[in-house]
């Protein structure tokens, strides 16, 4: 069983990562549970600690296409953590926090989707891209 | 003669903080000469744009300020239009916003405790770090957090910025399999809190006790939190909408938020304030726990808020499972309330304390204008004062990591939210 999460929130671009569950909602994966967290915060733990696989979705400003599907290494991701505030504890520091815990599933994997510049509206997602990365994973799995 | 260093000390960013602040310490001589709490996050102007706008979609609006507390945002608006129209909420409905404002102080102190102040009595730089060391106590918080998360959503759909609360009740009343579900949980998490009094109580404290004024409100019929009188230690006791007949908001060049003072002094408002004055109205179970607990209340030792944040929590629970045990679905969540022309006043207890608003509200209940007065923006002037005197106290020949850690933790003490005020922490030690 894989989990895959899209976290996000209703608002702007930031709706990117629901947007993607809602697309693989309708292709039909095998042995997989299709989750979307609303700014989880801490709470996403919550949703790692009993799961063996998790992907991770959420919108990614950097400099790449908008709508492109990337992954990221929980190396780099690490670098992003910046934790300065409540509101600041986001999916890297949650990750860290679980980590430490030792509450981290066997296989995290990081999707980030490029929103690029506009970020009042979510980007026109690479459903493409997106499939055959959730497909590569369920083959290795 | 002993030489002083001239010292001077800047945090940049406040950490383990709610929004962006600073702090410049000057010390000239061996005496602080300039403190400053910096709060540079830009103003949010919140009051401006929900002018044009209904009262009810004003309550959603309001909710967006913090994500901590919206909870908070929506019950004083919610409480303001009411009181404007002469209505009085049934009593399924007061009972229930109390229940979902408990949701509010169970996550927000949860998340405090454990996860913002905890790491600095016991030596760590976060909680992350924390959690290597004490993972049981961070998983505890974590528990909580979430416990008071869901019973948000119950009622608002969502932890974050909730949307079920509404002029004359609430959109919908949660399902009676929900509620039951939400006690066992609730009841189940009671030993965790009891715990974690003892846990707090058992940190080590610097004694540290400072002359302040407490304000909250009072409610003749329960430990306040939706609603009451505001009452300070020294004897203030005035209906929420003399407000600024004797608080007074005032600018300060070094900070976006604006400070506010109590005929002319800085004060303390959040939950030590709120236990120092009302304490006698906790229930026996909440009290034995206080009294049992190895600090005195009322107290002047500002660290001991953590405890104070831990009992609220346990009380919080406690409260919560009171109402939601015998609950029955209502026949109607809530009813028409005819919008009225005129000044609205609301005033409730957010985690962080007291919360006012003021609309001035036409008679087809737009909103003309607004003003709200965040806890944190009220806490301002006594942070300030009582980094000095704590400072002062811990030795201004301390080091610079040492002076600026402890500053760090006083503000901690308080739990500031400066995304609310700015609607905070940087610290600059000048030592010339």
């Amino acid at each position: 069983m894989i989990r895959i999460i899209g976290v996000g929130s209703p608002f702007g671009a930031d709706r990117v990562g629901w947007l993607a569950i809602d697309h693989l909602q309708g292709c039909q994966l095998e042995d997989c549970e299709l989750i979307k967290l609303d700014r989880p915060g801490s709470g996403l733990l919550n949703y790692l600690r009993d799961a063996d696989w998790v992907v991770l979705i959420d919108a990614l400003k950097s400099t790449g296409r908008a709508g492109d599907v990337a992954q990221i290494s929980r190396d780099k991701l690490a670098q992003c953590q910046a934790l300065t505030s409540c509101h600041g504890f986001g999916v890297a520091e949650a990750l860290a926090l679980a980590d430490q815990l030792g509450e981290l599933p066997r296989q995290v994997l990081l999707l980030g989707i490029h929103v690029g510049d506009d970020q009042e509206r979510p980007p026109a997602l690479d459903v493409v891209s997106l499939e055959q990365q959730i497909q590569a994973l369920l083959a290795s799995g | 003669m002993a030489e002083h260093r001239d010292i001077h000390i800047n945090v940049p960013v406040l950490t383990r903080v709610e929004g962006e602040g600073a702090l410049e310490l000057d010390i000239v001589g061996g005496e602080i000469e300039r403190l400053n709490l910096r709060i540079f996050e830009p103003p949010r102007l919140f009051e401006k744009f929900i002018e044009g706008y209904e009262r009810n979609q004003v309550i959603d609006m309001v909710a967006r300020i913090c994500g901590i507390c919206p909870v908070a945002y929506q019950m004083s608006a919610v409480q303001a239009f009411e009181r404007l129209s002469g209505f009085t909420p049934d009593p399924w409905v007061q009972g229930m916003r109390r229940v979902m404002y408990c949701g509010e102080w169970i996550q927000s102190h949860a998340l405090h405790v454990h996860l913002l102040a905890a790491p600095d009595f016991l030596g760590f730089e976060s909680a992350i770090a924390m959690a290597a060391d004490y993972p049981d106590a961070v998983r505890r918080g974590l528990q909580l957090q979430t416990l008071g998360n869901d019973l948000i959503a119950m009622f608002g759909g969502r932890s974050v910025h909730p949307v079920g609360v509404r002029v004359g009740g609430f959109y919908r009343a949660p399902d009676s399999s929900a509620v039951a579900m939400m006690v066992k949980r609730l009841q189940a998490a009671l030993p965790e809190a009891e715990a974690l009094i003892g846990w707090t109580a058992g940190l080590d404290f610097p004694d540290d006790d400072q002359s302040f004024i407490s304000v909250a409100l009072s409610d003749p019929d329960e430990y306040a939190i939706g609603q009451g009188r505001l009452i300070s230690g020294q004897g203030l006791d005035i209906d929420i909408c003399y407000f600024d007949s004797h608080f007074k908001e005032i600018q300060s060049p070094h900070s976006t938020a604006l400070h506010c003072e109590l005929e002319g002094r800085p004060y303390l408002t959040g939950p030590l304030a709120r236990l120092n004055l009302n304490f006698h109205q906790l229930p026996a179970e909440v009290r034995r726990l206080m009294e049992g607990c190895g600090i005195r209340f009322p107290s002047h030792n500002m660290f001991h808020s953590i405890v104070a944040r831990a009992i609220e929590l346990y009380f919080a629970i406690s409260e919560a499972i009171r109402l939601l045990q015998d609950y029955q679905s209502p026949a109607q969540s809530y009813r028409e309330v005819e919008a009225v022309e005129g000044d609205a006043f609301g005033c409730t207890e957010a985690p962080r304390g007291i919360l006012w608003h003021r609309y001035d509200v036409d008679d087809a209940g737009i909103v003309r204008y607004a003003r709200i007065v965040p806890p944190t923006s009220q806490n301002q002037g006594r942070i300030e004062e009582d980094i000095a005197l704590s400072l002062q106290k811990f030795g201004l020949d301390q080091t610079d990591e040492k002076l600026r850690l402890r500053a760090e933790q006083v503000i901690r003490n308080y739990d500031p939210c400066i995304s609310c005020a700015t609607h905070f922490l940087k610290l600059n030690v000048n030592r010339g």
